[in-house]
């Protein structure tokens, strides 16, 4: 870098054009009013497009799909015939003892596994939170397979959906 | 709580805005294109209360900003096109030059690639790192660090007198 010292030098001797009088009133006009995220104003304002209804949908196609499994784990349960009750003391029992055996004795979690297929980075963001950080959001493809299986019996269910995971890692300024 | 509008917001966009201004120049294709994308920048930097000091984000701010600008523009590609076109045509000075060898390396640095030239602009009058420029720009370090080195030496060896 010495062979560029004295050209450096006169390089910072180079001034810039000052900034005008007319582009002081427009940030001064632009401070004055009220902060509406500046979208309405600006279209073109922001500073990477957030693209929340997408992440959202394919979220609450994962949450969606994972609640109608445990219903159906459930409803198997539930109607599954009883194994072990032949006293007639059964009225005795409370419902939850008498779900319990057949539970137990259904369909256990066997298997999860996660396959990335996709890894997008989208580069730099501001934290939708109030801390207003700078994050770097990667955006991750994937698929979710869970495997449930009952052991006495040999039967499983397998339920496979596509998810989307958004990473934000957080970046450093010197 | 919103950082009260007299508190020296004048002080730091006189002191930025002109590198500021030259930094925008990529992306606009005259000084009125770069000063909206610099006015709307700062306003948004301004307004999230960060640390003026923090050069790097303020940056980071104006090019998002410019990028933002271009996407949104559905004639973006005839746009390009016609920055490309008009940069040379415009003669709009970025720099103010007090004699004939600062003119001459105001044009040298104006004739630089683009990619190269904003790497220049934001170590030598805004004295951002490496580290810095490249967390902006979202490149690395090291080509960061070498397209300033090919910046100069392309500057110097255009300097140079011809025989």
């Amino acid at each position: 870098m010495n062979d560029f010292s004295e050209l450096e030098s006169e390089l910072k001797r180079l001034r810039p054009t000052e900034v005008g009088d007319a582009l002081f009133q427009r940030v001064e006009r632009a401070l004055l009013r009220p902060d509406k995220t500046a979208t309405a104003e600006t279209p073109g304002a922001g500073i990477i497009p957030r693209q929340p209804s997408r992440t959202g949908t394919w979220w609450s196609l994962g949450l969606g799909l994972t609640a109608a499994t445990v219903l159906i784990l459930l409803g198997l349960g539930f109607f599954a015939p009883p194994q072990t009750k032949t006293t007639p003391t059964v009225a005795q029992e409370t419902p939850a003892a008498s779900t319990s055996p057949s539970l137990t004795s259904g369909l256990q979690p066997s298997a999860l596994t996660q396959t990335v297929y996709r890894q997008r980075d989208e580069g730099l963001v501001f934290s939708p939170n109030q801390s207003e950080r700078l994050l770097r959001r990667v955006r991750y493809d994937t698929r979710e397979t869970m495997q449930w299986r009952n052991p006495q019996t040999g039967a499983s269910l397998r339920v496979s959906y596509p998810a989307e995971q958004v990473v934000l890692t957080p970046v450093s300024f010197q | 709580m919103e950082r009260t509008l007299d508190e020296n917001w004048k002080t730091c966009f006189a002191q930025l805005g002109p590198a500021l201004l030259l930094f925008a120049r990529r992306w606009a294709n005259c000084r009125a294109d770069a000063e909206d994308i610099v006015q709307e920048a700062f306003v948004r930097f301004w307004r999230r209360q960060h640390s003026i000091e923090n050069r790097a984000l303020l940056y980071a701010t104006v090019r998002s900003t410019a990028l933002d600008r271009l996407r949104s523009d559905q004639r973006r590609a005839r746009r390009e096109a016609a920055v490309a076109l008009d940069r040379d045509e415009h003669s709009e000075p970025c720099f103010s030059t007090a004699d004939e060898g600062q003119q001459l390396l105001a044009a040298a640095v104006e004739r630089l690639p683009d990619e190269q030239r904003e790497v220049v602009i934001l170590k030598v009058w805004n004295e951002l790192t490496f580290a810095e420029i490249a967390t902006v720009l979202e490149i690395s370090q090291n080509t960061a660090a070498s397209r300033y080195r090919y910046a100069l030496g392309a500057l110097k060896k255009s300097l140079q007198p011809h025989e």
